[in-house]
């Protein structure tokens, strides 16, 4: 160890210091004569506003590592938007004008949604494409699969090779053997017209490990999936979630609750872990998990009962006739009936019941309660994934938020919740294919008829089950084997030949999943990629275009680009120009059909090329985009890749209360409760943001709006038009005990555990990463990369753990996982919890593959059913092009922790549920930090179990459909697609085990 | 952070309270208002960043120094705060600033919120020098100068020289360290030296002990009470480079914890040669000799533990 000499004050000679002092005193008199302050006091820091866009193209500023020497660089800056988690929040490449290289991310003040703003992530993607491990040109497996080995091949291999299995697979009937398995999207809609293209219903998305359950209980409301809470103008602000740090839309949201709190707005948090939302609130509630729904109906019951209900409102856009005809039907119809019917509905809610059931104090509740009661209409409220995504009925806890909205009128008010489509702009596109005319039964099961999205995360048992084969299995950023329940199991499926004939992943980063693809394809990160996207952030309407910056700035400089493959690293490529050239190759001279809906309008016989695509989209498409454009000597498409976004509209307002305009009314039906149906064709318009389809009547007359003070206005997009308090959907599709908000215990409730078992939150994030898709960012992991089990002190008191960083083990009910305590208050008694984003890994024997900051070297071990894990080394230093991986100073990367846990498919909405009932012991003596067991039959038969509580559409369909044709499903198939075929041409509505599956109705 | 002018009166209502501790005052020094002035202006320069800094800077005759380096050194690396060299956590606040504020109120004086910060103590320091030299009667006069006897042997005295000799490489400290302590020594020579230890220090933790758990001892590491030394990220850097582990970037306990985990033999052994240098330090600076010398005991101390813990790591 080399040794150095502390260096001492250095003697000096003894100042002067009466002659110090004069000049001290003759200075500050002097300073003071003129009027000057001379001791200033601390600092008082501005801030520095953002480069003015008309200096984008020539932005200059002091390089700091130069300093002290002033040298300038000189910056192109070039809008992107950030590819991390869903917000899409806007970046600004600074793109050196020398080098061409992008030099880092700040944010994109043009940006309407972020405003310039960003969280750690969006800076960060400059470690993304920068890191040096990242791939960067085409890979074929060269083992057997999984085994580790690659060797590099061209795109043109690539593209043939699986072009030829897809044209085989389309021409010989097979459509359902080819499916696409999205991460978090990113984009509107590109993927799914790719797939309708090809006549595939092959969309598959993680939303049911994700939101499912959130939006399942506002489209019953609302016919809309989502919320879009006017935060910026609400009085009271009403969370289920941790919404100023994570989730979607957390940053436009935080800043827009902050900029709420500052003017007094009051905010609620129902968390059961002391988040950083938690922190900020002006109430934090920590219930019991799985009773937040019992606490927004006693909520609800102190709004009726004070007197403080909406009964204006109510009369006009609540279904409430349909209500007291199905369930009251003895009953004088009027609305004085209901009102009384509404209060007996929910007059066991007292704060006592749901004290009990939530262990928050009844006085507490009835304070928190009568805040909300006092909001009026300027109440916005947001349940995501949180308790909607935890517990078995959890699309009850989004229900029953929304029914506080619903109550108090503060639906699409300044302040209140909206439905997100009216906060959202989905450009139609140059080509709209139709629908496929084939089902997926292995995404869209019988047994899940009212599931919100793709059953995704139950894709290995139905292989199992045999219920069909896979050809050809895309996962496009995305990784199912660490991010869905059960991983062992897809790892099974994903490495049998049989079950997936071949599998490509298109990623921009290993994972632990690419390790058993045949091809692993590069894709690129923010900065090197087209999306548009547009999300509910405030009250209106924006579109956001992300594209390769380094291609935008060329084209500046007056190069052309016609393959964004030109301007990425290595052979990154962009899944827009790759899906249009795949499918050419599927379909080389048009006669499927395909090639069609990826041909230049402007030049027939040509491939669209992306500049069309979007150049058609931003002139055709999004209102008031051509005249901005216009204004500043652009075309739509120049004045895009110059901003970066558009707001299209502000101050949406009250949406359902419009008029529907007189064109739309022709030979109209009007039902006894005020649907209406026209005759009129549904306009074409720009936005095709996706909304609930209502039936047409038996005349084939569409559903149009519902009449409302004599005029017929557009309502909401549900059955009755009306908000649905009583949703006729569930009550016809088997689920009549489920029909109205109310609150069903939990999987993890008190009364369905054992007495030593405690809840696991597995479902939160940490603000600083974004599952594993941030995890090539240097900063990010430097910030975050291990997740402890929280735990009460009084819980490690009781169970013998003694101090934080103690090993535990945890057990599920198919294996156990063993982690580092951390003893904390912030986490209630009774309840564990451990962030998802950690635990990642490479398999020993890898070594294709750099582990980077994140991820440990791990064996695993299969004997039969029981597979184990075992970390054998830890993330350490190492020698890159980057010299920052030799300052990783850390080695704890944590526990994957999904491995351990079963699918858990809730019967309705069809999310899985991620709470888990566990054991939690000190580790016993051969325990290691990040062990994993797990026993897949044991896994099995969970699975099966969860399953025999669906109420298949084969027994409980009332039209012999698979399901409602109304809801939102991402990829819709044609109408005739609907219909329950015979059993012997389809798999059983019973299921694989059909003594499994109930058939009592 | 820095009082308004005249916050001492001259005459205060109330006599001062009889102090056992503080011997007879001396009187004070014959060069008036410009002595406490050049207190305030070495005060003025730990508080406020330059450009605005730049007048009094100019005064003292010192080189301007770059706003970042002023960051690095008074707000991040070493803030000027009586409580965190004082204080049993090392943290801003707490039993360290409880004191300091103490010493205002007996004045009847309301507390700033940064009371504990050098600034203020070198400014209240000047302002009971001021007042003292224009007090009417000889009670009035003995009772600030006690109180600017307590100030300098109880909140400055006891802290100040090893906080300038960790400021002194960094490029902020330019010659202000040096100053400062010129000024400190002067200001201490004018009144007879405490009988007994501050009080901070009398009434300090137990010095680090072989038995603490892992994270206790590495968290004690930055509290310089219990070391007797004082650890910046500097100095982590420098450590990082000494013994070739990687340094992680943030809090001093979490760097310090990262280095462990990579190499604890050599991290103990570095920081038992950091109490070591320390102990030197303290040695050689004899400016309040009752506190110097416990500071380096308790920094000899802290390298005995350390060396042994190492040897056993």
């Amino acid at each position: 160890m080399a040794r150095r000499r502390t260096r001492q004050p250095t003697p000096a000679p003894t100042p002067d210091l009466g002659a110090l002092g004069e000049r001290v005193s003759a200075a500050r008199a002097a300073a003071e004569a003129r009027g000057d302050t001379f001791y200033q006091g601390p600092s008082q820091t501005l801030l520095a506003s953002f480069p003015p866009p008309e200096r984008w193209d020539e932005w200059a500023e002091l390089d700091s590592r130069a300093w002290p020497e002033r040298v300038e660089r000189r910056s192109m800056l070039v809008p992107t938007t950030c590819f991390n988690c869903e917000s899409a929040c806007g970046l600004l490449a600074y793109v050196d004008r020398d080098t061409l290289q992008v030099r880092k991310f700040e944010g994109n003040p043009a940006h309407p949604g972020s405003r310039g703003r960003n969280c750690a992530k969006g800076p960060a993607t400059i470690n993304q494409v920068t890191d040096p491990d990242r791939i960067l040109y085409p890979l074929k497996r060269a083992g057997a699969r999984g085994e580790g080995t690659w060797e590099r091949a061209t795109w043109d291999e690539a593209l043939d090779a699986i072009a030829s299995r897809l044209r085989a697979a389309i021409t010989e009937g097979r459509h359902n053997e080819i499916m696409i398995h999205i991460g978090r999207p990113g984009e509107d809609g590109f993927t799914e017209r790719v797939l309708a293209s090809w006549g595939v219903d092959g969309h598959n998305s993680h939303t049911n490990v994700c939101s499912s359950g959130g939006r399942t209980g506002f489209q019953f409301w609302t016919g809309i999936d989502r919320p879009s809470p006017d935060h910026a103008n609400a009085k009271v602000i009403y969370l289920i979630s941790a919404h100023l740090e994570t989730g979607h839309y957390f940053n436009p949201h935080a800043q827009r609750i902050t900029e709420a709190r500052a003017r007094g707005a009051k905010v609620i948090v129902l968390d059961t872990r002391l988040s950083n939302t938690a922190t900020h609130a002006d109430h934090w509630l920590s219930p019991r998990p799985g009773s937040e729904a019992a606490i927004n109906l006693a909520v609800a019951r102190h709004i009726i009962v004070s007197g403080r209900a909406n009964w204006d409102f109510i009369r006009d856009w609540w279904n409430w006739q349909e209500y007291l005809a199905a369930c009251r039907p003895a009953s004088p119809q009027t609305f004085e009936t209901f009102q009384e019917a509404l209060a007996e509905e929910y007059d066991g809610y007292t704060f006592d019941l749901a004290a009990a059931e939530s262990g928050v104090d009844a006085a507490v509740l009835a304070e928190v309660a009568e805040l909300v009661a006092g909001a009026g209409t300027a109440f916005s409220c947001h349940s995501w994934r949180s308790a909607a995504a935890g517990n078995l009925g959890g699309w009850q806890v989004s229900r029953t938020v929304f029914f506080l909205a619903a109550l108090l009128g503060a639906v699409a008010t300044p302040g209140g919740t909206f439905p997100n489509a009216y906060n959202k702009f989905v450009p139609r596109p140059i080509h709209v294919p139709p629908h496929p005319k084939v089902w997926q039964d292995l995404s869209w099961p019988l047994e899940f008829p009212l599931a919100q999205n793709e059953m995704s995360f139950l894709l290995p048992h139905f292989l199992q089950d045999g219920r069909g084969r896979l050809d050809t299995y895309f996962t496009r950023v995305y990784n199912p084997v660490w991010t869905n329940p059960d991983g062992v199991s897809w790892m099974e499926v994903l490495a049998d030949p049989e079950k997936v004939g071949c599998f490509v992943a298109l990623t921009p980063t290993w994972n632990e999943s690419a390790y058993f693809a045949d091809w692993v394809l590069p894709m690129g990160h923010s900065s090197e990629r087209h999306d548009t996207h547009s999300y509910e952030q405030y009250d209106g309407q924006w579109v956001g275009f992300r594209q390769p910056v380094l291609r935008a700035a060329r084209e500046r400089l007056g190069q052309e680009v016609t393959d964004t493959r030109q301007v990425n690293p290595g052979e990154v490529w962009e899944e827009n120009e790759f899906y249009i050239e795949l499918s050419w190759r599927i379909d080389p001279d048009g006669s499927l059909g395909i090639r069609q809906y990826h041909e230049s309008r402007a030049n027939p016989g040509q491939k669209l090329t992306v500049d069309e695509y979007y150049g058609w989209m931003f002139e055709h498409s999004v209102p008031g985009l051509p005249e901005a454009a216009a204004a500043e000597g652009l075309t739509p498409l120049q004045y895009m890749r110059r901003y970066g976004a558009f707001e299209v509209t502000r101050g949406q307002g009250a949406v359902y209360a419009q008029p529907v305009p007189e064109e739309e009314l022709a030979d109209l039906h009007v039902t006894p409760t005020g649907r209406v149906y026209t005759g009129a064709p549904k306009p074409d318009g720009p936005n095709i943001a996706p909304v609930g389809a209502p039936a047409p009547d038996d005349e084939g007359r569409r559903a149009v709006g519902v009449m409302v003070g004599g005029t017929v206005r557009r309502g909401f997009p549900t059955p009755s038009g009306r908000l649905e308090y009583w949703s006729s959907t569930l009550a016809a599709w088997g689920w009549p005990e489920h029909a109205l908000p109310g609150y069903i215990r939990s999987h993890v409730h008190p009364d369905n555990m054992a007495p030593d078992q405690m809840v696991l939150l597995s479902t939160f994030r940490l603000p600083t990463q974004i599952h594993t898709r941030s995890a090539n960012s240097k900063w990010l992991d430097e910030l975050s990369h291990t997740n402890p089990v929280w735990i009460h002190p009084t819980d490690a008191a009781r169970l013998g753990i003694a101090r934080t960083g103690d090993l535990l083990r945890v057990a599920t009910d198919i294996g156990y996982f063993v982690a580092k305590a951390w003893i904390t208050e912030g986490i209630r008694p009774g309840v564990v919890a451990c962030s998802h984003h950690m635990g990642r890994w490479k398999l020993v024997g890898h070594d294709a593959v750099a582990s980077g900051g994140m991820m440990a070297t791990v064996s695993l071990h299969e004997d039969g059913d029981n597979w184990s894990m075992r970390t054998r080394e830890r993330v350490r230093p190492y020698e890159s092009s980057d010299p920052d991986t030799r300052r990783i100073w850390w080695s704890d990367t944590g526990v994957h922790q999904n491995l351990t846990f079963p699918v858990h498919p809730d019967p309705i909405s069809g999310m899985h549920c991620w709470h888990q009932a566990v054991r939690v012991t000190p580790a016993t003596p051969g325990d290691r930090h990040g062990d994993i067991a797990v026993d897949t039959a044991r896994a099995r038969e969970v699975y099966h179990r969860w399953l025999a509580g669906t109420r298949p559409a084969g027994s409980y369909s009332p039209d012999a459909t698979r399901r409602p044709a109304w809801l939102m499903r991402p990829l819709k198939p044609a109408a005739d697609t609907f219909a329950i075929p015979e059993p012997a041409a389809a798999f059983s509505a019973a299921g694989a085990d059909p003594g499994a599956v109930r058939t009592d109705r | 952070m820095t009082p308004a002018a005249g916050v001492v009166t001259a005459d205060p209502a109330e006599p001062a309270a009889a102090d056992p501790a503080a011997a007879e005052p001396a009187a004070a020094e014959p060069e008036g208002a410009d002595r406490w002035e050049l207190l305030r202006a070495l005060g003025a320069l730990a508080a406020t960043p330059p450009p605005a800094s730049r007048p009094v800077s100019e005064a003292l005759g010192l080189p301007p120094s770059a706003p970042a380096d002023h960051t690095r050194l008074f707000v991040q690396d070493l803030p000027p705060h009586a409580s965190i060299h004082l204080g049993p956590e090392g943290k801003l606040g707490g039993e360290g600033a409880d004191r300091v504020a103490g010493l205002w109120r007996a004045l009847s004086l309301e507390p700033p919120p940064d009371a504990d910060h050098l600034a203020s103590l070198l400014w209240l320091c000047a302002e009971l020098g001021a007042a003292a030299g224009s007090c009417r009667t000889a009670v009035a006069q003995r009772r600030l100068e006690h109180a600017r006897s307590v100030l300098l042997w109880e909140h400055l005295a006891s802290w100040l020289p090893g906080y300038l000799a960790a400021a002194a490489p960094y490029p902020a400290a330019g010659g202000w360290s040096g100053l400062t302590l010129a000024a400190l020594r002067r200001e201490l020579a004018t009144t007879a030296a405490a009988a007994v230890l501050p009080a901070a220090l009398r009434d300090a933790p137990a010095p680090v002990d072989p038995h603490e758990r892992a994270g206790d001892l590495l968290q004690a590491m930055t509290v310089p009470v219990r070391t007797g030394f004082v650890l910046t990220a500097r100095d982590l850097a420098r450590a990082g480079a000494d013994i070739g582990v990687g340094v992680r970037v943030g809090e001093r306990r979490f760097a310090l914890q990262a280095m462990a985990d990579q190499d604890p033999r050599a991290t103990l052994s570095w920081l038992a040669g950091h109490a070591r240098r320390w102990a030197g330090v303290h040695a050689a600076q004899p400016i309040a000799s009752l506190a110097s010398e416990w500071w380096a005991q308790r920094a000899a101390a802290t390298a005995a533990t350390l060396e042994r813990l190492a040897g056993d790591a």
